[in-house]
């Protein structure tokens, strides 16, 4: 027993290895859901802007996102089936309210295709202070057709929607 | 590389178990006093015993029923993430565990009843770290590759983190009672004075991401999980503001100061033919009521979101600008977080021995002395020692997520008075190679032990699934001397 305990070996073994171990995983998760009827559209006579709301947004500021995120990409997804043609931006605001990026998007009256998008942050996309820095999202929905025509569809409405996948560096 | 550095690394690395704290080699070993620990109705021979303080029982487990230390950092070029990914994250199971056993005699002695020679009494106390963490599967995937990509639409089984781990002081007194020549029954009583105790176990929900019903997303959060600690707190706070004051406080827990507990230990011994005998034992039946230093964590809960929503027209007069927060307090309502200091109660591992002996081979005739004990009454000849004996052990023991097993079959050789060997081939689900060796060496009064298991792996320990070593030194008197 002592014989064995005092001459077994083992192979060469190389703890230094944990150095180069990267854990980077996906996160994914909705961010913001925008829906309105063609009824409330047509209501909005006083400006085309028939929605527009700025909010704090602070998840992408949080430390562990400054400290972590490698890349990611936001989702965007829009869906018309109203009769008008709208536009739809997406502000990103730094905590003293300056516009860090936008995001615009022309939306054709129904019949519309879905509009999809997918936008890029990181190596290849753009900076990824852009998420960094956001405290505030700015987001603002413009009427570009008539306030009185009603589209063929059943419960026409507009619907925004958008997620972020984030890659991050755990170790 | 030489064996210390790959072990201590194991033992590091947390290294799963292998029989689950199975002593097979020692068990029914009754030329060893420290048998009676594992049965207390071994068949005894001795007059009286006494350990050598701190030397009378050391014993050391690790083992891994997943990777191997080899698996991960032998130095075989292969990028170390990829060997993580495909035999760590891809390659365990959420049965797989990482565990620690460690075990030390402070002192252990024992004599026979001089007015009822059939009753051996045994008492001790010894150290018992003991440490099991479940691999968790789902939570790390989840850590590893994150909710996002093909894992959209995967459900994460929160219930994957399951783990339990404690030191405690262990005071016992046992009595071995042989009832006639055919049946010895024992029993022990323990006293436990935990140090520290933790436990995660019984947590269940999910973690979910989906395509959203409204939204593109949709994270859903079903979660009942808890942490309860007793004397971690005290422990980490002393460590960090004046850790010279740790022996202190580890001394008094050691000595009734900590968490007490009760617990019992029985076991038999039968012959069924004078050459065939069967055995049982039954360990550890207690708990703990831990009441002292406790902290527990608590979080319990479900939750749904498809992130911040905006209904037209429902939510125009909405003016909040808080929107993002009021969805986290929202979660944060539905899942609430909580510590407690409630106490509890933590149940002992219990363990459970059984097996059967033939023996055969010319009997001893070494003991001239009627002893009054195991051995019998027949002047100069003592009928019970063969020079031989085979045979089989099973071996059970209650863990977190069930009952863990082992099955061993054994030979024995006796080398008169002086020298005792005992080899084991155990199998369980893990292993089929497990061979190990005991040796009892008896040099006049002083009794030395040694045994250790998986002895095929020493070519490479870092290899090695598994790894044992128990030794010890007692005094052993057969008369009156």
């Amino acid at each position: 027993m002592v014989v064995l305990f005092t001459y077994s070996c083992a192979e060469e073994q190389d703890f230094n290895q944990v150095d180069d171990l990267n854990v980077t995983p996906t996160v994914a998760s909705s961010l913001f859901y925008l829906e309105s009827t063609e009824e409330f559209i047509n209501l909005a006579t006083a400006t085309p802007i028939f929605y527009s709301h700025t909010f704090n947004f602070d998840p992408f500021s949080e430390q562990f996102v400054a400290d972590n995120l490698l890349e990611g990409a936001l989702l965007y997804e829009i869906e018309n089936t109203t009769s008008k043609p709208l536009t739809f931006s997406i502000e990103y605001l730094d905590e003293g309210g300056n516009v860090l990026d936008v995001e615009v998007f022309d939306v054709e009256p129904e019949p519309a295709p879905l509009l999809t998008l997918r936008v890029a942050y990181g190596p290849g996309g753009k900076n990824l202070d852009i998420l960094r820095n956001t405290s505030s999202l700015r987001v603002t929905a413009q009427n570009l057709g008539d306030n009185s025509s009603t589209s063929a569809a059943s419960e026409p409405k507009v619907i925004l929607r958008s997620a972020a996948e984030f890659r991050f560096e755990l170790l | 590389m030489r064996f210390g550095a790959s072990f201590v690394f194991s033992m590091c690395f947390g290294i799963g178990i292998l029989g689950a704290q199975n002593k097979q080699i020692l068990y029914d070993f009754y030329e060893i006093p420290q048998s009676l620990m594992i049965n207390p109705g071994v068949k005894t021979t001795e007059k009286w015993h006494a350990g050598i303080p701190a030397l009378s029982g050391f014993y050391l487990q690790a083992g891994s029923s997943g990777v191997t230390v080899n698996d991960l950092f032998a130095n075989d070029g292969i990028d170390f993430t990829t060997k993580i990914r495909e035999r760590v994250i891809d390659g365990m199971r959420k049965r797989d565990d990482f565990s620690f056993n460690n075990k030390i005699e402070v002192f252990n002695g024992g004599f026979r009843n001089p007015n009822r020679p059939d009753d051996y009494y045994s008492f001790g106390m010894y150290e018992e770290l003991d440490v099991i963490v479940y691999w968790p599967r789902d939570l790390a995937i989840l850590a590893f590759e994150g909710n996002g990509g093909d894992n959209i639409g995967r459900s994460f089984d929160l219930g994957d983190l399951s783990l339990r781990g404690e030191m405690v002081s262990v005071f016992h007194f046992g009595i071995n009672r042989k009832l006639n020549n055919t049946l010895t029954v024992g029993a022990r009583a323990k006293i436990y004075s935990g140090i520290f105790q933790f436990q995660s176990i019984g947590n269940r929900g999910t973690f979910t991401t989906t395509l959203g019903q409204d939204n593109i997303y949709r994270t859903s959060l079903d979660v009942d999980m808890q942490l309860q600690t007793a004397g971690v707190d005290e422990i980490t706070d002393v460590l960090e503001e004046d850790s010279s004051s740790i022996t202190n406080l580890l001394r008094r827990r050691i000595l009734f100061g900590g968490n007490l507990g009760l617990g019992l230990d029985a076991g038999f011994t039968y012959k069924l033919t004078p050459q065939t005998t069967i055995t049982g034992s039954i360990l550890d039946m207690g708990f703990i009521y831990n009441s002292k230093d406790i902290l527990n964590y608590k979080v319990s809960g479900s939750a749904t979101n498809e992130g911040l929503t905006v209904f037209l027209p429902e939510d125009i007069n909405d003016l909040d600008n808080d929107l993002w927060q009021d969805l986290v307090d929202e979660i944060e309502e539905a899942i609430p977080y909580e510590e407690n200091e409630s106490g509890y109660i933590s149940f002992r591992p219990v363990k459970l021995y059984g097996s059967i002996r033939y023996d055969y081979g010319q009997a001893e005739s070494t003991y001239n002395r009627d002893c009054g004990c195991a051995v019998t009454g027949e002047e100069g000849k003592n009928n019970d020692m063969y020079r031989n004996s085979v045979g089989g052990q099973l071996f059970m023991m209650k863990r977190p997520r069930g009952i863990q097993a082992a099955l061993t079959g054994f030979y024995q050789k006796r080398l008169g008075r002086t020298l005792a060997l005992k080899t084991t081939y155990t199998v369980d689900k893990y292993s089929l190679s497990n061979i190990g060796l005991g040796l009892n060496l008896q040099a006049g009064p002083v009794n030395f032990y040694i045994m250790g298991d998986n002895l095929l792996a020493y070519r490479n320990v870092a290899d090695s699934h598994y790894a044992s070593l128990q030794f010890g030194f007692n005094i052993i008197s057969w008369n009156d001397n």
